[in-house]
């Protein structure tokens, strides 16, 4: 069984065998160290880290009551919102960008005394999937820093992976909490488009965007899903948490629960990575659920639909940085237009100008009903069979990714290339369901190969109860700590 | 196919200079990425449009009064101001 890291953290500090300052001082320490490998962090906190603790310290000497993720070391992706310390989705063009408010999920957690060690390393503006794109260079796989430690939420995967933060949160528009998770051998949660609050997430596709935990265990993602999964009123798409908090259905039988698997999801997959999905439909049937293989043939076309309207989205988004409220301006232009188009330029990498060049092609007139329009209503389409495929199965079980973690600068070249190793993750997104990556093995290269599991809208507990099992079943089997960090 | 002048074109509208040593790599990328989109047009339409993927509707409160930012907040992380105002100076 996989313990939970929160909890035994929690434990030491209630049962005053370490202080919040102690703890926190050694996640610091070990991230000097760990860091110059890993460049998980881009931005270290330790002020704020050790003033909190020390809120936490005196808690535990007033004898009050900690709420679970009281003075819990952890970290944050770079793209969401922390009043007073540098937010830059890892972009030139937000360097030095301080912002004047919190996000709300920091508000929630900051209010609980959770210790933010720093922010994390990212895929510029979220628009990769190997963390390469990043201004400040990409973060290591902490299971061998040759390798990538996938995107675009690269740098917390790295950070919790690594063992220099508990866990952390990152956001999902195609797979950017689950493919790292997925390549660093830990637990990436997305949850249902709506299920937590976006406000202060620096946007880059709105309608496909999640914030949502990575950590080391299933039952840690259960904690902090439940800590942020409540109603916003300031973001309009989201409603919260739907039942129940999900570590009270944590633990419960699967017996009988159907496991989808869409043959589609299988096709093109590497052969290593198939073996870790077969043995893990084995373990599933020895706890006594149904593997029902079917056929979602809309998955097909999930791909294309989505770096059009992901694409489109973000061309709308990012016309915002305009070099005149904040961020980086260039310095020298004749008027506003050319201090636009040059700010624009300069503050910008390759990858993000190329996806606003693709959006602000598939909206322009005279491509709008060939691309824009009809991947909306594919979209529908593909919503529609998610559906319908819940009618038959209780969860879907799929890879997470086609392959292991690549080696650093192998696929940056060819987008194309690097946008397949999202085409089992973004069904997810498109159709606005939870899904979580969970470790199901290695590869031949020894790298961890991950798992999806993914269920209907607001299904957070019949997910994480059926990833809870298997992570059960299979105890330390599928997970391998790295070399690097803390372990108390 | 996607063309330069396409890719200028797009560019004007993005309010992006691409510079002459990057135009025929972007305009490559760009052309196979189109060309990767297209796959979407074997695809036979259900001609159902789409609306939102949570089927949500406008959810309305009480417009409540509250404090907003401070002027002096906001204008932080400004590179120019001038007298409460974002400044763009000329400069050549």
């Amino acid at each position: 069984m996989a313990e939970s890291l929160i909890k035994k953290y929690s434990d030491m500090l209630k049962n005053k065998e370490i202080t919040c300052v102690e703890l926190t001082e050694k996640f610091l320490t070990a991230i000097d160290s760990a860091n110059k490998d890993l460049n998980a962090y881009v931005t270290v906190t330790p002020e704020t880290a050790i003033e909190t603790a020390k809120a936490v310290d005196k808690k535990i000497a007033d004898g009050q009551t900690l709420s679970p993720l009281e003075g819990i070391p952890m970290t944050l992706k770079d793209n969401i919102s922390t009043k007073g310390i540098d937010t830059t989705c890892c972009s030139k063009i937000l360097e030095g960008y301080k912002p004047i408010y919190n996000a709300t999920v920091w508000d929630v957690l900051s209010a609980q005394n959770a210790v933010l060690l720093g922010k994390t390393n990212m895929d510029e503006f979220a628009m990769g999937s190997s963390c390469e794109t990043s201004y400040f260079g990409g973060a290591a796989n902490p299971h061998n820093i040759n390798h990538v430690a996938g995107g675009s939420s690269g740098g917390v995967a790295s950070a919790v992976g690594g063992n220099i933060a508990v866990y952390g949160l990152g956001s999902d528009t195609g797979g950017s909490i689950r493919q790292p998770a997925s390549f660093c051998g830990i637990v990436g949660l997305k949850p249902t488009y709506g299920a937590v609050s976006r406000y202060g997430l620096i946007a880059y596709a709105s309608s496909l965007d999640q914030i949502g935990p990575i950590t080391t265990t299933v039952e840690d993602s259960a904690i902090v899903f439940d800590a942020i999964s409540s109603y916003d009123k300031m973001d309009s798409t989201c409603t919260g948490r739907v039942g129940a908090p999900v570590t009270d259905t944590l633990k419960n039988d699967i017996k009988g629960m159907k496991i989808g698997i869409p043959r589609e999801y299988l096709e093109g997959i590497r052969d290593e990575v198939r073996v870790c999905i077969d043995k893990a439909c084995e373990v599933y049937k020895s706890l006594g659920a149904e593997i029902v293989y079917f056929d979602l043939p809309a998955l097909k076309y999930a791909l294309p639909v989505y770096y059009i309207l992901a694409c489109a989205e973000a061309s709308s988004n990012l016309g915002r940085y305009d070099g005149i409220r904040y961020g980086y301006r260039t310095s020298s232009y004749k008027d506003v237009n050319e201090m636009i188009c040059k700010t624009r330029s300069e503050g910008f990498g390759g990858e993000v100008k190329r996806r606003i060049l693709l959006g602000t092609y598939v909206l322009s007139a005279g491509y709008y009903d060939a691309y824009y329009k009809k991947a909306q209503n594919l979209r529908g389409s593909i919503v529609r069979a998610f559906d319908n495929a819940f009618k038959h199965c209780d969860v879907i079980l799929a890879p997470t990714v086609p392959m292991t973690a690549f080696e650093k600068g192998s696929a940056i070249s060819d987008p194309i290339e690097t946008y397949l190793t999202d085409i089992c993750t973004v069904p997810v997104n498109i159709a606005g369901l939870p899904g979580v990556s969970v470790p199901c093995g290695f590869g031949e290269n020894g790298m961890p190969v991950g798992m999806q599991i993914i269920g209907n809208k607001f299904c957070e507990s019949t997910v994480l109860n059926a990833a809870w099992q298997y992570e059960n079943a299979v105890g330390s089997e599928v997970f391998k700590s790295s070399e690097y960090g803390i372990k108390l | 196919m996607v063309t330069h002048d396409d890719v200028m074109a797009i560019a004007r509208l993005s309010k992006l200079y691409i510079a002459e040593d990057e135009l025929d790599e972007m305009t490559k990328a760009m052309d196979d990425i189109i060309k990767f989109a297209d796959t979407i047009n074997n695809a036979a339409d259900e001609g159902i449009e789409f609306d939102n993927i949570n089927n949500l509707s406008n959810s309305f409160r009480t417009d409540e009064v509250v404090t907003s930012y401070d002027r002096e907040e906001i204008l932080k992380n400004a590179n120019d101001i001038d007298e409460g105002h974002f400044l763009v100076r000329k400069r050549v």
